[in-house]
């Protein structure tokens, strides 16, 4: 029996292991010490099985809404959209929601992706039923009233391979679809496009497509889009070869189509937009994944030319992810650490300056930030609209909660993406899960004289 | 079900263990027990070429071993432990009760070496990874020695 019990010590040792590296990390973490400027960065931690939670999807009923601060009044702007992404707007009012969902190109290069591909779609609610309608396209909303409730909606365009970003200039309507941005003519007024458009620049698409939303903004002086190429991978699992041009902000020469990478570093950047009145830009960044509930958390920044932010071989600044081989001490002296920690695994995608006067006078130049919301630790994290305040083209503040109640009693209503200021300085928020646009204003004096006791 | 004797085998050895799993007298075990060797053995030396390489194809080759090898190990512990508790013959020999555990440790390092390597990147091999496939391989060259004797020198499965 004495040799069973040393063979069987092989065993426990291995138990011992697992057990050891089953330590989540920090359930007691303070989450607000990740917002900001100087995030507290916790140890690493690999896992065996690393945290996962991926709450119910349950939808918003017909009456049902998220919340709001005291004095804001939030409508359903459009219901029964198929994941609704993102929100743009045209210099009539118009407003566009880019309807999307993934190219789905990720191969099976191991037993693990399916299994956290089945995770993730779960998470948007992509698993069960869908697809509800058509998806992949652009459907135009026009509320000529102002009143919240658009009198006419059209499919602008339809078939278009899983597209995010968009943007209007000099009567050219510019798509990012995941694998080129497309110019198509279009004079604001219109409901439809039938004309063909051009491929103005190709992108990273397949045959690896891991971050596929690709989005847009315009320079302040026109010229140039700025397109940002998220990851093709978590941390470079799918090779080096496969990130070259990724993980970074593009500038596109508007006239010719001529790319550079402007910024790069930045895993998966979403919703690039110019500070109002400034010529730089800001985006919100999805860091890397696997390192701990409370690893890494994902910022909003300005990008400078030619500025690298770490990916992969490091986060804010020089913290080295021993996860990249090679690694490239040379790329980490020079990484740039973000300006402002938004909380980890939050999925900030969408970003929008405040430039309007319907909210009240505090969000003003301020950022209203869509995340997502986390699958990727125990805790869910983000799943709101938040609001970080600016001064003198700065964050200067905690960020605040803006728009809430995505997740109730531990299921998931909706999930927030691309946000937008629209003509009468209401917040729209498109919501993929959710299916919806949501609009927030203030709330016309009488409701709230009626709310008051 | 006595069988009948063979007249071309030694008669010296009347009695031998005999297998329970069996398909058409052919014991299952020995014709289950290459697949997780090789699979092992093959992931040790995919880790050491993702060692010397950084070539993500190579934790890739090791992680579908690994998994292999798990999913045929399951069913050759499964047929060796029908083996082990059909004929106490069996496990009267004395190689038989190491050989088992050994065995048994070997498949549950290896399921903690597939969740290692199921981390992306270099550290799903390096350092941990690489570490639980040489005790792998080591141990099963042990074990695999035992299982020979228990065929060659205590004739389990050996028609009588």
């Amino acid at each position: 029996m004495s040799r069973g019990k040393t063979y069987g010590g092989v065993g426990l040792v291995a138990l011992a292991l697992a057990v050891s590296a089953c330590d989540d990390g920090g359930a007691k973490f303070d989450r607000n010490s990740q917002i900001g400027p100087n995030p507290v960065l916790p140890e690493q931690h690999q896992y065996l099985i690393p945290p996962i939670h991926v709450a119910e999807v349950v939808g918003w009923g017909p009456n049902e809404t998220p919340t709001a601060p005291a004095g804001m009044r939030v409508q359903a702007f459009a219901r029964d959209l198929n994941h609704p992404r993102n929100v743009a707007l045209l210099p009539n009012g118009d407003v566009l929601v880019v309807e999307s969902q993934g190219p789905n190109l990720d191969p099976i290069t191991r037993p693990k992706n399916p299994i956290v591909s089945f995770v993730q779609k779960r998470a948007t609610g992509q698993s069960s039923d869908t697809p509800k309608g058509p998806t992949n396209q652009i459907t135009l909303l026009r509320d000529a009233n102002g009143d919240g409730v658009p009198e006419q909606r059209s499919v602008l365009l339809a078939k278009l391979n899983s597209p995010f970003g968009v943007v209007f200039a000099d009567n050219f309507l510019y798509v990012a679809a995941t694998d080129a941005i497309l110019r198509y003519p279009f004079t604001p007024g219109q409901s439809r496009i039938t004309a063909a458009p051009v491929r103005l620049t190709e992108l990273p698409g397949g045959p690896i497509d891991h971050h596929w939303t690709k989005s847009l903004t315009l320079s302040p002086d026109g010229k140039l889009l700025y397109a940002t190429v998220g990851s093709n991978s978590n941390i470079t699992e799918n090779g080096m070869e496969a990130e070259k041009n990724r993980a970074a902000v593009w500038e596109v020469e508007r006239s010719t189509g001529r790319s550079r990478v402007f910024g790069s570093g930045l895993r998966n950047p979403n919703s690039p937009s110019f500070y109002p009145g400034t010529n730089t830009l800001w985006v919100v960044v999805n860091e890397r994944d696997e390192l701990g509930p409370n690893l890494v958390p994902d910022y909003l920044t300005s990008v400078r030319d030619g500025g690298f932010y770490g990916w992969p071989y490091s986060y804010y600044g020089r913290h080295v992810d021993p996860r990249v081989q090679p690694q490239r001490p040379d790329l980490v002296a020079r990484a740039i650490a973000p300006d402002y920690a938004l909380s980890s695994h939050v999925a900030a995608l969408g970003l929008t300056f405040y430039t309007g006067a319907n909210l009240p006078q505090r969000y003003r130049g301020g950022a209203f930030i869509g995340e997502h919301g986390s699958w990727d630790r125990d805790e869910l994290n983000g799943y709101k609209v938040a609001f970080v305040p600016f001064t003198n083209a700065r964050p200067s503040g905690k960020v605040q909660d803006f728009l809430t109640g995505f997740v109730k009693d531990g299921k998931v209503r909706g999930r927030p993406v691309g946000v937008a200021v629209d003509r009468t300085g209401a917040l729209l928020v498109a919501d993929d899960t959710g299916n919806a646009v949501w609009r927030v204003s203030s709330a016309p004096a009488t409701a709230l004289a009626g709310r008051r006791p | 079900m006595k069988q009948e004797l063979d007249p071309a085998s030694p008669a010296r050895h009347p009695d031998n263990p005999r297998s329970t799993a069996r398909l058409f007298g052919h014991p299952l075990h020995p014709m289950l027990v290459p697949f997780p060797i090789v699979c092992f053995i093959g992931a040790l030396l995919t880790d050491l070429a993702y060692l010397g390489s950084a070539n993500i194809m190579w934790s890739n080759f090791s992680i579908w071993l690994i998994t292999a090898g798990l999913v045929m190990g399951g069913l050759a512990a499964l047929t060796g432990i029908i083996d082990y508790a059909g004929d106490k013959r069996v496990r009267a020999a004395r190689p038989a009760t190491p050989h088992m555990i050994i065995n048994l440790s070997v498949f549950v390092i290896e399921i903690f070496n597939a969740f290692v390597h199921s981390r992306d990147g270099w550290t799903s091999v390096v350092p941990t990874g690489l570490t639980l496939s040489v005790i792998s391989v080591l141990l099963l060259a042990v074990s695999a020695w035992l299982g020979g004797s228990l065929v060659y020198k205590h004739r389990v499965g050996v028609r009588s």
